[in-house]
């Protein structure tokens, strides 16, 4: 007798994802409930349905630390978005959306509303339909010296011009003006750019694409820092052409070293401070890689390809990690890894959002989404906890204190870089090592604590207001 | 013989211990479980006479009883529907629901849409892998006399992205390709120009006309396509890529066979219209839909095959339709069903 029903998804941690598609439309995506037994739903949609309004790239800025910079004033957002985001009265937070017809939109993450949308200036007769979007980045920490309100958008077309511009929001929901600060420069060297990425620290610029090298710019000059070179013929005097398909950086805050995926079914690690060649390249199946996303832990990468398949690889070997089954048909064109659970999203042309475990490779869940999905995003401050809800003024200030305790969750994850790195250096820092580990557990245990302490002082809190 | 004493002991004992669970004696012996195959066939053979005198009774109180019903002037007891794989499929959140807001406004983005509204006429390129011979020349020609506006070009030794690029100079909308293998065609390649999907079939059961009993010949007509149970969101996408770029639709409601019919033989009034096969009749499988032009190497798959799918029997991707030609017109009814395969067979009417 075969099985007549499909096999039960066990669900995942309290997420909330952002989708993007073709025809336009941005999904919210969210699981709440029991611990790791939340089943995600669709629960926003944002946008109208327009073909020419497709979305090309998005970024979002919600980073944890910044509300609290400016310190006083925290509240609960309205009852009708997600009332389990805790943000800022003045809500910082913003998501860039690249669509096809050549319009930047930049959306409150939060509810969706357009704050304000700029065409991306092609200046030299372009139409926005032959030169498309193809990197978006909002720089979050550049506008951090300058004035609180404003922010910094990166665009990157196929056909090579980049620009800076950064924006100032004189009210919020009003509208938005140019802070005047704007460069154009071309990084295009005749071919074109399909992938670009900013490091963590937004200093330096990765780009590649057909017929273009991966390059990385400095940002502050605008100037071109490293070149690639491309591998050599092979034993038969083949050469391949180059083009790449997707990159990222193997960890936020080292700029030095990058995976790339090409179209030749290569993935490439290259170390800028080695050498221009790749330092490990292996292929993955026969198809062209569409989609290359990092871990936290620095060495972890995981590979979609334009057939479907998604595994993920350690890049200090370059051997296979395992593979993430689940009847997934459909090119592969975007990863996001979660900033606190063990959990990978994938995203693409078979409309389905899929939901893996990292450590078991295990479908968690598969939400059907309608149409062709171009990217897909986490929050990163998405907390489920009912209890914060019910009475948002009394733990104003515990929300801080609790994010505080997991901006320190968030700051471990670099020492165990530190670490990653440290294995593929010589012997002499593993003494190193070791003490970095031993500082790590420390952490761990201060975490532990830091968190059981904003719990007491929460149940303090309320009974005082009791 | 010593072996037959091992075996019988251990009959024995587990016998005897299966008189201690009551539960376990009442499991009857299936004929499988015997060994010897006389024996075993004689059972066997046993019991499928009784299953055989039992469905023969439960027919006969069927029969009785709906007998009993109309002599009564009753309403007969309810005709009981056989489970099939079909009806028992699997649930499929992809099928396509008539209220959804997103899959029109995906429908008029789509690369067919200017086809599909009339706005430009469809032009199809035939061609053939390097070699072929004996039956795919044949079945070309079967499909240039049902397709209209079709053009059948040697291949020559052209590569396939050079053939694209000059069927796009040429303003055709889609390109096919036949493949044969040892004198048979066995794969057909779909390729919507200029930048629509690329989709690979495996042609199997293939009939021609001539070997079709009380076939028709197809008429000047343009056929009309009936298009039934493309539901899943990828039949859907075949549906609307496949068949309806190649031949423009213009009718689609029930019951337009009587219509279409009556429309034709108007000044002779009431005529029954029936149905004459008279295309090649096949079987198609998807392997693999493809995002954009022909492209092996560095192609993006919308939907490919993998083995891993197959895990269940009542799991469609899309479902089997049969293709008609009534007269140049053409119809697809929803006949047997399997997974993600299409039937087509090709009809043409009685001449009236």
């Amino acid at each position: 007798m075969p099985r007549t029903t499909t096999l039960e998804c066990p669900g995942c941690p309290p997420l909330r994802a952002l989708t993007f598609d073709e025809l336009g439309l941005i999904k919210v995506i969210e699981a709440r409930g029991k611990q790791g037994r939340a089943e995600p739903k669709l629960v926003e949609r944002w946008g109208d349905l327009d073909s020419s309004k497709g979305v090309l790239a998005a970024s979002l800025d919600d980073r944890k630390s910044d509300p609290f910079l400016d310190g006083a004033e925290r509240c609960c957002l309205s009852s009708d978005c997600s009332p389990l985001i805790h943000v800022p009265s003045e809500v910082h937070w913003l998501l860039a959306v690249a669509r096809r017809n050549g319009t930047i939109e930049v959306l409150n993450p939060l509810n969706g509303d357009l704050r304000f949308s700029v065409t991306n200036s092609s200046n030299n007769g372009v139409q926005p339909e032959d030169d498309p979007v193809a990197g978006l980045h909002l720089l979050a920490r550049k506008n951090l010296e300058l004035a609180s309100r404003s922010f910094t958008l990166l665009t990157c077309t196929t056909k090579g011009s980049a620009s800076i511009r950064s924006f100032e929001l004189t009210k919020p929901a009003a509208d938005v003006t140019s802070t005047g600060y704007s460069r154009t420069w071309s990084v295009g060297a005749g071919g074109n750019i399909l992938c670009s990425k900013v490091d963590g620290s937004e200093n330096y610029f990765l780009l590649g694409g057909k017929h273009v090298e991966m390059n990385v710019w400095d940002l502050d000059s605008c100037a071109k820092i490293w070149t690639a070179k491309p591998p050599p013929k092979n034993t038969l005097g083949i050469f391949t052409p180059t083009w790449f398909t997707s990159a990222t950086f193997l960890s936020r805050d080292d700029h030095r070293k990058f995976v790339a995926g090409t179209n030749s079914h290569e993935v490439r690690l290259y170390d800028i401070s080695a050498q221009r060649r790749p330092v490990i390249s292996f292929e993955f199946r026969e198809t062209a890689i569409k989609s290359v996303a990092e871990d936290l832990n620095g060495y972890t990468i995981y590979v979609g390809n334009g057939s479907g398949d998604l595994a993920s690889f350690d890049i200090r070997t370059g051997k296979l990690l395992g593979c993430f089954l689940g009847k997934c048909s459909g090119s592969i064109r975007s990863i996001a890894r979660h900033p606190d659970y063990p959990v990978i999203a994938s995203c693409g042309l078979d409309s389905y959002l899929r939901l893996w475990n990292v450590k078991t490779w295990q479908l968690l869940s598969a939400v059907y989404m309608k149409q062709p999905l171009s990217n897909v995003l986490f929050y990163s401050n998405f907390a489920d906890e009912e209890a914060e809800v019910v009475n948002p003024p009394a733990n104003r200030l515990l929300h801080g204190e609790h994010i505080a305790a997991e901006r320190d969750e968030d700051e471990t994850p670099p020492v165990k870089r530190k670490k990653s790195k440290e294995k593929k250096g010589n012997k002499k820092e593993a003494k190193a090592k070791s003490g970095n580990n031993e500082a790590c557990e420390e952490d761990g245990g201060k975490k532990l604590k830091s968190k059981k302490s904003s719990k007491r002082l929460k149940r303090e809190d309320v009974d005082e207001l009791s | 013989m010593g072996g037959d004493n091992n075996k019988r002991k251990r009959s024995e004992s587990e016998g005897g211990g299966g008189e201690e669970p009551p539960p376990e004696k009442k499991m009857e012996i299936l004929p499988s479980m015997i060994k010897n195959k006389e024996k075993r066939s004689a059972v066997h053979a046993k019991l499928k006479q009784q299953k055989k005198l039992e469905k023969r009774k439960k027919a006969k109180a069927r029969d009785a009883a709906e007998k009993r019903a109309l002599e009564l002037g009753e309403e007969p007891p309810a005709k009981k529907i056989p489970k099939t794989i079909e009806n028992t499929r699997e649930v499929d959140e992809t099928i396509c629901k008539p209220d959804d807001e997103e899959l029109f406004a995906g429908n008029d983005a789509d690369e067919f849409s200017s086809i599909l509204k009339r706005e430009m006429n469809p032009k199809i390129l035939i061609t053939t892998c390097r070699f072929h011979s004996s039956r795919g020349p044949e079945f070309i020609k079967e499909l240039l006399s049902v397709i209209p506006n079709a053009t059948y070009y040697k291949r020559g030794t052209y590569d396939l992205k050079k053939i694209v690029e000059y069927a796009n100079k040429k303003d055709f909308t889609s390109l096919i390709v036949v493949h044969t293998n040892r004198r048979e065609p066995d794969a057909l390649l779909i390729i919507g120009l200029p930048s629509g999907p690329t989709a690979h079939f495996k042609l199997s059961k293939l009939v021609l006309r001539k070997d079709i009993k009380n076939h028709g010949n197809p008429t000047s007509h343009e056929p009309e396509l009936v298009l039934n149970n493309f539901t899943t969101r990828l039949g859907h996408r075949i549906g609307r890529y496949i068949f309806e770029e190649k031949e423009a639709k213009q009718i689609e409601s029930k019951g337009k066979k009587t219509k279409d019919a009556n429309g034709e033989s108007g000044p002779k009034g009431k005529v029954i219209a029936r149905l004459q096969e008279c295309g090649p009749r096949f079987t198609l499988k998807l392997i693999s839909l493809q995002h954009g032009t022909f492209d092996t190497k560095g192609g993006e798959y919308e939907w490919v095959h993998k083995p891993e799918m197959d895990t269940s029997r009542r799991r469609f991707f899309f479902v089997t339709v049969e293709e008609s030609l009534l007269h140049g017109k053409k119809y697809i009814s929803p006949d047997h069903c399997s997974s993600f395969k299409t039937n087509f067979v090709m009809f043409d009417s009685d001449d009236l």
